[in-house]
C-alpha cells in the first residue's frame, strides 16, 4: 500500500449506533432458519450413541410410518454425493456424512428424518433405532499423550539454545491446562436449502464467509459457482464456529435434493457440542526462566492438543512465546493427539488464547519469585522488534496501553504479597495479562453506487456474526464522502454479490474496510471527473448526478495489501486487566472490576467497538471460570451438552467493563489505520482472572476452569 | 416428542380420576415435564392440564401460612405475607432457575422435579431412575453434582430444587389429595432416599396430587438466611446449599432449623447439627462446630469429594448471615 | 390420544367449543366406522390410514391473542408456542437458543409476564395474550427498551436481543430495576454469548431512570 493517509476520528461517525441495529430490536432481522419458504420441510438429525465403531443395522421403518414423516436418510439410501469420492472420511474440507457405516464420534449424525413439521420430525428422530459394532474409543487427552504427534515436520521451532531457562537464576516450571471450549453462539446453527432443477441451489445458511461456503458446497455437489447462492444475512454469532462448511449442511442439501423440496435443518444446543467444532483441550508446559533483575534468559513451551482421528486441526497455540517478549532463547513444540471426537476448530482467539493463558500466567509466577512487579517484568522484556526475525513492528504501542489499563484498574492498590487484602471477608486481587494476534488483511471487492436521490448503496458479499461489519464500514463511506450514516445503505451476505473474505481472524474491518476505502475514493474521482476542475471534495452527488441527467453513478473497486507485509510484523495487541473477589470459605469468585485496553490502530467505529472488547472480555471470563466440555470416557460421550450444565456467564457474573483504546493508527496496514481486535479482545483474559485469583488468595490454579470447588480444596502456594 | 392427549382439568376431583390412569400426568408450569418429555425421558399418553383449579392461594392461617400447589414461584417469593413470615422460602426461591421460569414453576411443580444427572437426563445413557436396571451411570461416571449423603449402590443423584430445602428446614407440611381424601405429610418425608427404587423420588402414590404446603408459624423470620454455591452468580443449580433459621434471643440460640441441597437425593435436614445449636450463643465457633456434626455421615465419590469440605463451610456461613454476625 | 371413550370422559373434559367438539365427534365416528381399536393417531398412520384423518385427530384448536391480533389455529397438543410463533405464525423474532428453557432467547410476554416459550406448549395458553418483540413497537415508533438497546449498544449479533428486551421490560415492570446488581440478577435468565451484559445493564438503567412507561 501506497496510501499512509489516515482517518481522523470522526465526530460525525463517533457514536454511530449499529446500521442493523433496528432490525434487530425489533425482531424483524431474520437468521438463517427464518425464511418462510413455500413447501419446506424440516430435517432432524439422529447421532450417534458410541464413539467407535460401525452401524451394524439401522431401523427406519417406524420412522418412515410416523405421521408427516417424509424421508429418512442414512448411509444406506443416501443420494451420491458428487464429490465425495475417494474412500476417506473427509472430502473437499467436509467430514462426508452418511457416506458409510463407520463411526468416528459420538453424536455423529446416522441419519437425518424429514417431515412436514418439526415436532413431526423430532418425534421421527426418535423412532430411529440403530444398532452397533462398538470398538475400543479413546477420548481421554490425558491418558494418550504418549500418541503425540506433531502436525508436520517435528512440530518444533529454535531460537538461541535449547532449554536455555533451566541455566536461569530464576525459573518457573510448570504445567498448564484448558479443556475443551465450546463456541455456543446462541443462534443454533442452522441451513435451509432449495434446489432450483438439478444444478442450482440456494442456502439460507449460517456461516462466517457465504462464498467460501459457496465454493465449499459447489465442489461437494460439483456445480457451477454462479449456480449456488448462499445468503446469511444476519448471523447470530459464530465465534469461529461457522468458519467452514459443516456436515449438517451438506445433509440438508441432499435431503433437499431427495425430496425435491426445500429442507431446513437446525441444530440441537447437544449438536452444536458435537457437531461444528470447539477449541481443543490442550495440555501445555512452559519452562521460562530470567536473571535476578527480571530479564527473560529462555522460554520453553510445549503444547499438546486433541484433534479428531478423521482430520488434524492444528492452531498456532506456542506462537505468543515466540513473539510476545524480547527473549534469546526459546524453543517450543506443538503436537496432537488424534481421539475419538468430533474435529475442534478455530474458536475467538484461536490457539493464542490457550497459549497465553500458560505464558501469561508463567510470567505472572515468575514476577512473584522475582518480587518484581508483572507489568514492569513486561516492561524488562518489551518487544521493540518482532522477536523471531528481528523485523520492525508496524506498529506497537502496547506500552500505553499497560499505562492506560494499570491506570483504570487500581493497579496500585494491588498488594504484591499474594492473599493479604481481605474486604470484609472476601479476599481481594488484581491480575493482568496480554495477548497478541496477526494483524491481517485480505482482498475484498466492493461496488459503490450513487443514487439519484444522494443515497449511496455499497455492496460486497462479506458475513457479519456480530461486531458490526455494516456500521464499520457506513463509517468509513460516511467519512470518505462526506454524506450521513442514514443515506449509506451497506448490502452484505449474500455470495453473489462483489468478493469479499471470510469473517475471521480479526481481519474484516482492515480488508473489506480498504476495499470501501478504495470505492469511496474512486467514485469521488468519477464525480470529480464530471464535474471537471475546481469541484469540492466533497459535492452535492444528488445535485451532480441531477445535472448529468444521470440516475446514478456506480463504480466497484479491490484493495488488497501490498509488500508492506514484507517489511513490517503486523500485530494487534491487548492487556486485560481484573480485580477479584474470592470467599475463601467457600470458594465464590466475583469479577469486580474489569480494564481492557486494545492497541488495534484507529477505531474506525467506536461504539460497536468497544462492545466487541467488553464481549471478547467476557468470553475470556468464561473460559477462566466456568466453561469445561465433560466426557464420560467409558461411553466416549459428553455429559454437559447443554446450556444448564455448561456454563457461559450470565449478567450477574460481569460487573461494568472498561474497554479502552490506545486508538493511534498504524500507518502501514491499510489506509484507515485499523487492526483487527475480534481475537485480542479475549487472548491473554483467562490469565488475568487467574492471576488476579492467586492475587487474591496465594492459590495458583494451572488448569481451567477456575471453579469454587478446585479453590477450596486446593493449599496455598508460596513464593 | 410423542404424541399425547391434553386434557384441561375441571376439578380436582376429576385430575385425581384422570392420574389413576397409567401414562397420565398433570401438567402445571411445564418447566420440568415439557424439558424432559422433549428429551424422550418420559412419555405420558395423557396431559392434565390443573392450571385452571383453585389452588393458588397463599393465605394466613391460625397455626401459619397456606401456599396453593398452584402459586407460581414469583409469586411466592414475592408475597407480602411470605416475605414477613418466612422470608427464608423466599430467599430459597429467588435462588433458583431464571426470572422467566419462576413465572412458570407452581410450588407443587417445584416438589416433583427430577434431578439434574447427566445420566437421567441422556437417554442413551444407564439410568436406574429413569430406566430400573440399567445401572447408575453416575456412579463410576462424572459425579460432580451428586450425592455425599443417604445414596445408594443403585442411584447417586440429588434433588435439585432449592425452594424444597427452604421448605424442609421451615418445618412444612405436604398436603396431598387422592382417591381417599385428603392426607397430611411432613415436608422432610415427602421426598426419599433412592434404596433400591431410585425411581420413586418421593412418597406421592400413584393416583395422587400434591394441593398445597402448610408452615407453621415460627421465630426465624429475623434470623434466617439461604446460602446457595453455584458455579456462576445465577441461573445454575447449587452445589452445595444451605437453608439456616434460627430463633435467637439475648444471643442464645432457643431453636435452629438447617437444611442442605444440592447433597443428597432429598432436601438434607440437619437435625445433629440443629440440637448441638440449641442452647448455645451464636458465635462463629459454635456454627463451625455444628456444621461438622452435620457431615457425619458423608461419604463422596470420585468428583464430589470436594463437597465434604465445601458444606461445613456454607453450613457456617449461612449461619452467620442468619446470626447477622456478616 | 387413546380410544373415544375419552373424549366424553365427564370429569376431565377438554375445553372445547361446540366447533370442535363437534369435530371431535366426527373423527371419533369416522375412527369407528373403519373399526379402529383404541390405539393412537400415530398408529393410524403406521397402517396407512388416511394422514388427514390422522392429522385432525392429532391436533386441537387454540385460539390466542399475538400482539393484539387475534389467531385461531389448529395445532398439535405437543407444539410449544414458540415453534408456533416462528414456524405457524412466522412471527420469527422470537428466538430458539436451546428449547430447553436454559437460556432466555424464547422470552415471550403471556397476560404481560415473562415466560420462556419454548417450554410453553401453545395449548396451554389457550384465551391468552402473548406479546413478542414485534408487538413492542408502537408502529413506527420504537419502544424505549428499543431505543435504549439502540443507544447503548445493547447487543451485537442480535440473536439474544428480542428475549433480552422481553425480559428487560418485564424487569422494569416487576419493580426489580432499583439497582444495577438487582438488574444483573434479574436478567440472568437470559444468555447472550456475545456479552453485551454490561451495555444491557446501562440501557435498563436508563429507561428505568427516564419514568417513561414501559
Ligand atoms: C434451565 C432450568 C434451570 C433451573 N434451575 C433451578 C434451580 O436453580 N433451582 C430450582 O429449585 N429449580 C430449578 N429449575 C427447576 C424448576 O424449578 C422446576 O422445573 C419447576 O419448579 C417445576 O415446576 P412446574 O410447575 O413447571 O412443574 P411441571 O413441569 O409442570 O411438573 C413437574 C412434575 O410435577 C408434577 N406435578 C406438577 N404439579 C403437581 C401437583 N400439584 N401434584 C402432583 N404432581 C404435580 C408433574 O406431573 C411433573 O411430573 C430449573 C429448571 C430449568 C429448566
Ligand atoms: S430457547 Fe427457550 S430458554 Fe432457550
Ligand atoms: S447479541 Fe449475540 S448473543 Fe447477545
Amino acid at each position: 500500500m501506497k496510501e499512509t493517509t489516515t482517518l481522523k476520528k470522526s465526530a460525525q461517525t463517533d457514536g454511530l449506533s449499529r446500521v442493523d441495529g433496528r432490525l434487530k430490536v425489533t425482531g424483524a432481522a431474520r437468521y438463517s432458519a427464518e425464511f418462510n419458504i413455500k413447501g419446506l420441510t424440516y430435517g432432524v438429525l439422529v447421532g450417534s450413541t458410541i464413539a467407535k465403531g460401525s452401524i451394524k443395522s439401522l431401523d427406519t421403518k417406524q420412522a418412515e410410518r410416523a405421521p408427516g414423516v417424509l424421508t429418512v436418510i442414512t448411509h444406506l439410501n443416501s443420494p451420491k454425493v458428487p464429490g465425495y469420492q475417494d474412500g476417506k472420511p473427509t472430502g473437499n474440507g467436509v467430514f462426508k456424512i452418511f457416506y458409510d457405516n463407520k463411526i468416528y464420534f459420538s453424536g455423529q449424525p446416522v441419519a437425518l428424518v424429514v417431515a412436514d413439521s418439526f415436532e413431526r420430525a423430532l418425534f421421527g428422530a426418535s423412532q430411529v433405532k440403530a444398532q452397533y459394532n462398538q470398538d475400543n474409543h479413546q477420548t481421554n487427552l490425558r491418558a494418550n499423550v504418549n500418541t503425540a504427534k506433531a502436525p508436520h515436520g517435528d512440530g518444533t521451532y529454535k531460537r538461541g539454545t535449547e532449554d536455555a531457562w533451566k541455566t536461569a537464576p530464576v525459573k518457573v516450571e510448570q504445567e498448564y491446562i484448558i479443556p475443551s471450549d465450546i463456541h455456543n453462539p446462541m443462534e443454533l446453527h442452522a441451513i435451509i436449502a432449495q434446489w432450483d432443477g438439478d444444478d442450482k441451489l440456494t442456502v439460507w445458511d449460517k456461516t462466517q464467509g457465504v462464498q467460501d461456503a459457496r465454493d465449499e458446497i459447489a465442489q461437494i455437489f460439483k456445480l457451477k459457482k454462479e449456480n449456488v447462492q448462499v445468503n446469511s444475512k444476519f448471523v447470530g454469532g459464530a465465534f469461529g464456529s461457522a468458519l467452514r462448511t459443516w456436515p449438517h449442511e451438506v445433509a440438508a442439501i441432499i435431503a433437499a435434493k431427495a425430496l425435491n423440496r426445500p429442507v431446513k435443518v437446525v441444530l440441537s444446543r447437544a449438536d452444536m457440542f458435537t457437531s461444528v467444532g470447539y477449541r481443543p483441550h490442550t495440555w501445555q508446559k512452559i519452562g521460562i526462566g530470567a536473571t535476578a533483575d527480571g530479564k527473560l534468559v529462555g522460554i520453553t513451551h510445549e503444547a499438546i492438543g486433541q484433534t479428531s482421528t478423521y482430520e488434524n486441526f492444528t492452531e498456532g497455540t506456542v506462537g505468543v512465546s515466540q513473539s510476545l517478549y524480547a527473549c534469546p532463547n526459546v524453543n517450543t513444540s506443538y503436537k496432537l493427539v488424534a481421539l475419538d471426537v468430533g474435529v475442534p476448530t478455530w474458536m475467538r482467539g484461536p490457539g493464542e488464547a490457550t497459549g497465553a493463558f500458560a505464558l501469561e500466567s508463567a510470567l505472572d509466577e515468575l514476577s512473584y519469585q522475582l518480587n518484581i512487579d508483572p507489568i514492569e517484568l513486561r516492561m524488562r522484556n518489551y518487544a521493540q522488534t518482532e522477536p523471531q526475525g528481528g523485523k520492525p513492528f508496524s506498529s506497537k504501542y502496547l506500552d500505553e496501553a499497560y499505562k492506560m489499563g494499570a491506570e483504570h484498574i487500581g493497579w496500585n492498590d494491588r498488594s504484591p504479597k499474594p492473599g493479604t487484602v481481605n474486604e470484609n471477608g472476601w479476599l481481594v486481587g488484581y491480575g493482568m495479562g496480554g495477548g497478541m494476534f496477526g494483524a491481517y488483511r485480505d482482498g475484498a471487492t466492493v461496488k459503490a453506487i450513487m443514487m439519484a436521490d444522494g443515497n449511496l448503496i455499497l455492496q460486497t458479499a462479506v458475513s457479519d456474526i456480530g461486531p458490526g461489519t455494516g456500521t464499520a464500514m457506513v463509517s468509513i463511506a460516511s467519512e470518505m464522502m462526506g454524506i450521513p450514516a442514514e443515506k449509506i445503505r451497506f448490502d452484505m451476505g449474500e455470495s453473489s454479490l462483489p468478493q469479499a473474505p471470510t469473517q475471521g481472524g480479526s481481519s474484516i474491518t482492515a480488508s473489506v474496510g480498504s476495499a470501501v476505502y478504495a470505492v469511496c475514493k474512486d467514485l469521488k474521482e468519477k464525480f470529480q471527473q464530471l464535474i471537471g476542475n475546481g469541484g469540492t471534495d466533497k459535492p452535492d452527488y444528488a445535485q451532480v448526478l441531477k445535472q448529468h441527467n444521470l440516475a446514478k453513478l456506480q463504480v466497484t473497486s479491490s484493495a488488497q495489501g501490498g509488500d508492506e507485509r514484507k517489511k513490517y510484523a503486523m500485530f494487534s495487541w491487548s492487556v486485560h486487566f481484573v480485580r477479584v473477589k474470592v470467599h475463601p470459605a467457600t470458594g465464590v469468585i466475583k469479577i469486580d472490576k474489569v480494564a481492557c485496553v486494545a492497541d488495534s490502530g484507529h477505531i474506525v467505529s467506536p461504539k460497536t467497538a468497544r462492545s466487541q472488547i467488553i464481549g471478547g472480555a467476557i468470553g475470556g471470563i468464561g473460559m477462566a471460570l466456568m466453561e469445561e466440555v465433560v466426557f464420560d470416557h467409558r461411553y466416549g460421550r459428553i455429559v454437559n451438552n447443554n446450556f444448564a450444565d455448561y456454563h457461559v456467564p450470565v449478567n450477574a457474573d460481569i460487573p461494568q467493563i472498561d474497554a479502552l483504546f490506545v486508538n493511534k493508527p498504524d500507518p502501514y496496514i491499510n489506509p484507515m489505520g485499523a487492526k483487527g481486535m475480534g481475537e485480542i479482545a479475549l487472548i491473554g483474559m483467562a490469565s488475568a482472572v487467574a492471576n488476579a485469583v492467586y492475587n487474591a488468595t496465594g492459590k495458583r490454579v494451572r488448569d481451567l476452569p477456575i471453579t469454587p470447588d478446585k479453590l477450596i480444596t486446593m493449599d496455598v502456594e508460596l513464593s | 416428542m410423542k404424541q399425547f392427549q391434553y386434557t384441561r382439568a375441571v376439578s380436582q376431583q376429576s385430575t385425581i380420576d384422570a392420574i389413576a390412569k397409567p401414562g397420565t400426568k398433570i401438567i402445571a408450569g411445564g418447566t420440568n415435564l415439557v424439558d424432559l418429555m422433549k428429551r424422550g425421558v418420559t412419555a405420558p399418553d395423557k396431559l392434565v392440564d390443573i392450571n385452571n383449579l383453585p389452588l393458588k392461594n397463599i393465605t394466613s392461617t391460625k397455626t401459619g401460612l397456606h401456599i396453593g400447589a398452584l402459586a407460581l414461584n414469583s409469586v411466592v417469593s414475592e408475597n407480602s405475607l411470605v416475605l414477613q413470615k418466612q422470608p427464608l422460602l423466599s430467599m430459597a426461591l429467588k435462588a433458583g432457575a431464571s426470572p422467566q421460569l419462576r413465572n412458570m414453576a407452581t410450588v407443587g411443580g417445584n416438589m416433583m422435579q427430577r434431578t439434574r444427572c447427566a445420566y437421567f437426563f441422556d437417554v442413551s445413557m444407564p439410568c436406574n431412575k429413569r430406566e430400573p436396571g440399567t445401572g447408575c451411570g453416575a456412579m463410576g461416571g462424572y459425579n460432580r453434582m451428586h450425592a455425599i449423603f443417604g445414596a445408594s449402590e443403585q442411584c447417586i443423584a440429588v434433588h435439585p430444587s432449592d425452594m424444597c430445602v427452604g421448605l424442609a428446614a421451615l418445618d412444612a407440611t405436604v398436603i396431598i389429595a387422592g382417591k381417599k381424601g385428603e392426607r397430611r405429610i411432613q415436608f422432610i418425608d415427602f421426598h426419599r432416599l433412592p434404596g433400591d427404587h431410585p425411581e420413586q423420588d418421593n412418597h406421592l402414590a400413584m393416583g395422587e396430587m400434591i394441593i398445597g404446603v402448610d408452615i407453621p408459624d415460627n421465630n426465624f423470620a429475623k434470623n434466617s438466611y439461604y446460602l446457595k454455591i453455584r458455579d456462576r452468580q445465577s441461573y445454575a443449580f447449587a452445589l452445595v446449599s444451605v437453608a439456616a433459621a434460627l430463633d435467637i434471643s439475648n444471643g442464645i440460640i432457643k431453636q435452629a432449623r438447617l437444611a442442605m441441597g444440592g447433597v443428597a437425593h432429598k432436601p438434607w435436614r440437619l437435625f445433629d447439627a440443629e440440637k448441638a445449636l440449641a442452647g448455645k450463643a451464636a458465635t462463629e465457633e459454635n456454627f463451625k462446630q455444628a456444621a461438622q456434626i452435620a457431615m457425619r455421615d458423608a461419604k463422596g465419590y470420585e468428583y464430589n469429594s470436594f463437597k465434604i469440605k465445601m458444606a461445613p463451610a456454607v453450613i457456617a456461613e449461612a449461619l452467620k448471615h442468619a446470626a447477622g454476625l456478616v | 390420544m387413546e380410544d373415544t371413550k375419552h373424549h366424553t370422559e365427564p370429569e376431565c373434559e377438554m375445553e372445547a367449543k361446540d366447533n370442535s367438539r363437534r369435530n371431535f365427534i366426527k373423527q371419533s365416528t369416522l375412527l369407528t366406522a373403519i373399526a379402529l381399536t383404541p390405539g393412537t393417531a400415530v398408529k393410524a398412520a403406521g397402517m396407512h390410514i388416511d394422514e388427514k384423518i390422522a392429522e385432525a385427530f392429532e391436533k386441537m384448536p387454540l385460539k390466542m391473542e399475538v400482539n393484539g391480533v387475534a389467531h385461531n389455529l389448529s395445532v398439535e397438543p405437543r407444539a410449544t408456542l414458540l415453534d408456533i410463533l416462528r414456524e405457524q405464525l412466522d412471527l420469527t423474532g422470537t428466538k430458539k437458543g436451546c428449547d430447553h428453557g436454559q437460556c432466555g432467547a424464547c422470552t415471550v410476554h403471556v397476560d404481560g409476564h415473562r415466560v420462556n416459550s419454548c417450554l410453553t406448549l401453545g395449548v396451554m395458553i389457550s384465551g391468552k395474550k402473548i406479546t413478542t418483540i414485534e408487538g413492542l413497537a408502537k408502529g413506527d415508533e420504537l419502544h424505549p427498551m428499543q431505543e435504549a438497546f439502540l443507544k447503548h449498544d445493547g447487543f451485537q449479533c442480535g440473536y439474544c436481543t428480542p428475549g433480552q428486551i422481553m425480559s428487560a421490560v418485564s424487569c422494569i415492570r416487576e419493580g426489580h430495576a432499583n439497582s444495577e446488581m438487582e438488574i444483573r440478577e434479574y436478567m440472568s435468565g437470559n444468555i447472550c454469548r456475545c456479552g453485551a451484559y454490561p451495555n444491557i445493564v446501562n440501557a435498563i438503567q436508563e429507561v428505568k431512570e427516564g419514568g417513561q412507561p414501559v
